[in-house]
């Protein structure tokens, strides 16, 4: 199910830890495979779980607990708008009032078009510029409706790099 | 050792120890619901918080290890707000629907709510509602109840060594479930119920049957397996309404397997007998007791004066208590016949005068957890004795190694070093490991993992060695038997039985083998086995408490061999099959309707009691025996109380030792040529684990089909299609669904005893050929 590559950086993360603790290595070999297929399906978690001969509940205990593991397919760009404390007094609300307005789509969906997928993801460390969210592996801060306006333009006209 | 004191009492406790054991110690209670002290500590409830002196915040008590001088207030103010802080925030979505919860009345939440918590909330908004999962026909899940304490979690991953359940999401969103819908399939699952402090998992067959204080609780007796599990029965009325452990942990700790918890269903069966039956001209009568017993009477005395009491045979099942196997036997050999067993599945009676006085452990139950090496032959004890499997599986996870020589690989919830022997070769197989412990296998190439159990085996300092029912079903069972005494002297090891029923113990005790009388003591004629009796043209049957189409290994030619006799009595609780052969039924008390006692596998007597009335003309087993051997003249059968039996039974078998030698002098032993299978499959099977007694055969929600299996590179190789597939032995044919299975060895095929959709093939560890079915699935499982 997983590519040689694959394979071969999740036995690397194995060999970190002790060889009766492979729960060790659970949150690396995930976000590998999730790396490759884009999400976690069911079958994709068991194949993990046999892997690294783990109960497969174990599996899925880990992927549903943290927000980054995609359990459904997601768009080729997720907005993940922080929705703690400094960032909900900053007015995160409104930003993802403000997206899920512009995008037609609720919470945890994905546009139409398969480009964007929204979601509200727990603080990311940024405080000192709430609001702000995480739109695949870079951080935007400050958000305003005018930001967010202009970054979804950029992004939806296929700029994966936006400044 | 750390002095410390907790509400002003002082304790000297071992170092270690936690605040929640000392107070139990000092017998303070402290309100808790994820602690349980089988089970690893969580500490995720908050509950058990105490205020320890100096230290900044309340502790959690279970979580908690004593130091020396501390001082615990287990009441105080802190105490006190911290315990009511956490109910407050434990009932913020907990749905408070206590009058419909069947936990209400026995839940922790409920009790520990009333006597702790502020009875005010602040939460004025919406509680979260999670949705229900479906885990099988066992267990009722209301995961809206849920208060994440994770025993059931901790319970799969530690007990049941098998984590099915798990906590998934987080913080508001997290749930305990499996995810992805699927039963949950350990053997002890019930036991989550139990260890549920709400409402969460309840038991689906009781679910709305009753409050929990309208019951009757009756200490009962598992009569499902040789572990002797302690049990209480609930019952209301006239009805056993659900079964639960009794604590001993000398013998099942805290917990009972679902065959145990379950099994109870079965008393609702639609053939239950309540009123004597007669089959007059072919057609059955409900009958008074006076009709019946003369029928009876008559019946038996015929075939004794016509025929000779040695054309008449006695089968009583091993579930039944020693006094009604003592009046059993007393009842046939009175009439002249020697022809007494419980063993219908067994097939190789050539050691039979080897066999001990019982099959015993030779060993507490308790020590088994500290077994350092155990070779299990022929035993799968997680099926066949749950609780004892848990004992084993205790050993092992403290280091302990099991080994299991085996006809397949077993699906055990713990590691094991499984040598499965090729088909056909059990017996070469402990020969070959024979002579890999004393050194002389230059003369066979053996194989890696043979020299690694014998290496094992030989390492270890006296070994234990457990004999398995599977074993006994054996055609080869007397060589094999054989084999493992040498194998125990050349090992160094001692050698234990894992008995089969209830009651084995009970019934080689009793006197219900056809070689031997209460006591043990050499019968002065010697009967034959039930196996040779099928083939003997008798002329009459008498049986107790069996179905000898399903409980017989060669179930096909018992039911011939019953459907030929001139007279069948058949004491049953239920009519079934016994109305194709019977000429008169007597309807005896069924699990819960009797009282008596058995012999568990360590030897430990055990006596049970009534929990509930029989119901319409039904009467325990014991009376009827007494009224038949009275009837018939018999010496020896004038009881008036089961005390009285109780009484004869211990005169006539004595003193009993619990460990007694594991075998007598074997006589010279022939081994059974292998069954030429040219290009035949060899036919394994057992009983599966809920299909063993008629009780728990009957019981709807433990119900599980029949299924062939095997392996798949074999399907591939005989180029079967489809899901079914027609068995055919020499004795008949049989159409089944087929599940590959990886666990099967190359050459046989799986196909389970105890089922009558699979008796007409015969008995197992024969030759069978396997095609497609021509028929379609639908047709073939109607």
């Amino acid at each position: 199910m997983l590519s040689e590559k694959s394979l071969a950086e999740i036995a690397r993360e194995r060999t970190k830890y002790p060889s009766d603790q492979a729960r060790s290595a659970l949150l690396a070999a995930l976000r590998i495979a999730q790396e490759e297929h884009g999400y976690l399906s069911e079958a994709l978690m068991d194949y993990v779980a046999d892997l690294l001969g783990l109960p497969a509940i174990q599996v899925y205990e880990v992927a549903t607990f943290y927000t980054m593991y995609d359990l459904k397919p997601v768009g080729r760009h997720k907005l993940c708008v922080c929705g703690s404390v400094s960032c909900f007094l900053n007015g995160s609300d409104a930003v993802l009032a403000h997206l899920s307005d512009r995008l037609g789509v609720g919470l945890g969906e994905t546009t139409a078009d398969g480009v964007f997928t929204l979601q509200e993801v727990e603080c990311l460390g940024a405080c000192k510029d709430a609001p702000m969210m995480q739109v695949d592996d870079r951080y935007y801060e400050n958000l305003t409706p005018e930001s967010l306006d202009a970054l979804l333009a950029q992004l939806r006209g296929g700029s994966d790099d936006v400044r | 050792m750390p002095h410390i004191e907790i509400d002003g009492r002082t304790i000297e406790v071992a170092p270690g120890t936690t605040i929640m054991e000392a107070a139990g110690a000092l017998g303070i209670y402290i309100p808790f619901f994820c602690y349980h002290p089988k089970l690893s500590v969580a500490a995720n409830c908050r509950m058990c918080l105490v205020d320890v002196e100096k230290a900044p915040k309340p502790l959690p008590a279970c979580a908690t290890p004593v130091a020396d001088g501390m001082k615990i207030a287990t009441s105080s103010r802190k105490a006190k707000t911290a315990q009511q802080g956490v109910l407050e925030f434990l009932l913020i979505n907990h749905p408070l629907d206590c009058p419909i919860c069947d936990q209400g009345g026995e839940c922790p939440l409920q009790d520990i709510t009333m006597g702790f918590a502020n009875p005010h909330s602040h939460y004025t908004e919406e509680k979260r509602v999670v949705e229900d999962k479906d885990i099988g026909p066992l267990i009722t899940t209301e995961m809206t109840r849920c208060i994440q304490c994770t025993r059931c979690v901790r319970f799969g991953q530690e007990i049941g060594g098998i984590m099915e359940l798990g906590a998934t999401g987080r913080g508001e969103h997290m749930s305990i479930g499996t995810y992805v819908a699927k039963a949950v399939r350990s053997e002890l699952s019930g036991n989550m119920i139990d260890l549920c402090p709400v409402g969460a998992l309840t038991s689906k067959p009781f679910r709305y049957k009753a409050r929990s204080w309208e019951l009757k609780h009756t200490p009962g007796l598992c009569p499902h397996c040789s572990t002797g599990c302690n049990t209480d029965v609930h019952s209301l009325g006239r009805e056993v309404l659900r079964v639960l452990p009794r604590a001993n942990q000398a013998v099942n700790e805290d917990w009972i397997c679902d065959k145990g918890r379950y099994a109870y269903t079965g008393l609702q069966a639609e053939d239950r007998v309540t009123q004597p039956l007669l089959r007059v001209d072919g057609v059955w009568r409900e009958v008074s007791w006076v009709e019946a017993l003369d029928a009876a009477l008559s019946g038996l005395e015929q075939v004794v004066t016509r025929h000779g009491a040695e054309r008449l045979a006695g089968f009583i099942s091993a579930q039944s208590s020693n006094e009604e196997l003592f009046l059993f036997q007393a009842l046939l050999r009175g009439l002249g016949s020697p022809h007494v067993d419980h063993r219908l599945r067994q097939r190789d009676f050539r050691a039979d005068v080897a066999m001990p006085i019982y099959p015993a452990l030779n060993m507490a139950l308790e020590e088994l957890e500290r077994e350092p090496v155990v070779l299990l032959c022929h035993a799968f004890p997680r099926h066949q004795q749950p609780l004892t499997n848990h004992r084993l599986r205790k050993s092992v996870l403290q280091g302990g190694k099991v080994i299991a020589v085996d006809s397949l690989r077993q699906d055990f919830n713990y590691p094991v070093t499984q040598l499965v022997a090729d088909v056909g070769t059990d017996a070469t197989l402990y020969a070959a490991l024979c002579d890999q412990l004393s050194g002389a296998s230059e003369k066979r190439t053996a194989a890696a993992d043979l020299a690694d159990v014998a290496s094992i085996l030989l390492a270890a300092d006296n070994p234990l060695i457990l004999i398995g029912s599977a074993l006994l079903h054996h055609p080869q069972a007397a060589v094999m038997i054989a084999q493992i005494e040498t194998l125990a002297e050349l090992a160094g090891g001692r050698v234990g039985w894992l008995a089969d029923e209830a009651n084995s113990a009970g019934a080689w005790l009793s006197g219900c083998v056809p070689h031997r009388l209460p006591g043990g003591h050499a019968a002065h004629t010697a009967g034959l086995p039930a196996d040779a009796l099928w083939d003997a043209d008798l002329r009459g049957f008498v049986l107790l408490g069996i179905e000898p189409s399903v409980d017989a290994m060669r179930g096909a030619a018992a039911l011939t061999a019953l459907q030929q006799a001139q007279f069948v009595l058949s004491i049953a609780q239920f009519a079934g099959e016994a109305r194709q052969y019977a000429d008169v039924i007597l309807p005896m008390a069924a699990f819960a309707e009797g009282a008596g006692s058995f012999i568990n596998n360590e030897g430990r007597l055990q006596s049970f009691r009534a929990a509930i009335r029989t119901p319409g003309e039904v009467r325990p087993a014991w009376k009827i025996l007494r009224v038949l051997g009275d009837g018939l003249k018999l010496p020896g059968f004038h009881f008036n109380a089961l005390s009285e039996v109780t009484a004869a039974w211990q005169r006539d078998i004595g003193e009993y030792a619990q460990d007694v030698p594991p075998f007598h002098a074997f006589p010279a032993l022939e081994p059974v040529p292998a069954p030429k299978l040219a290009d035949a499959l060899y036919r394994l099977g057992d009983w599966p684990i809920y299909r063993g007694d008629p009780l728990v055969r009957r019981a709807v929600p433990l119900a599980q089909p029949a299924m062939a299996r095997m392996h798949p590179d074999q399907f591939k190789a005989l180029d079967l299609r489809g899901d079914v597939v027609e068995i055919s032995s020499h004795s008949g044919e049989v159409t089944l669904p087929l599940i590959l299975d990886a666990r099967i060895p190359m050459g046989a095929i799986w196909v389970p005893l105890g089922y009558s959709e699979t008796a007409a093939l015969g008995a197992a560890y024969a030759a069978c050929s396997v095609r497609t079915a021509t028929r379609p699935v639908a047709a073939a499982r109607a």
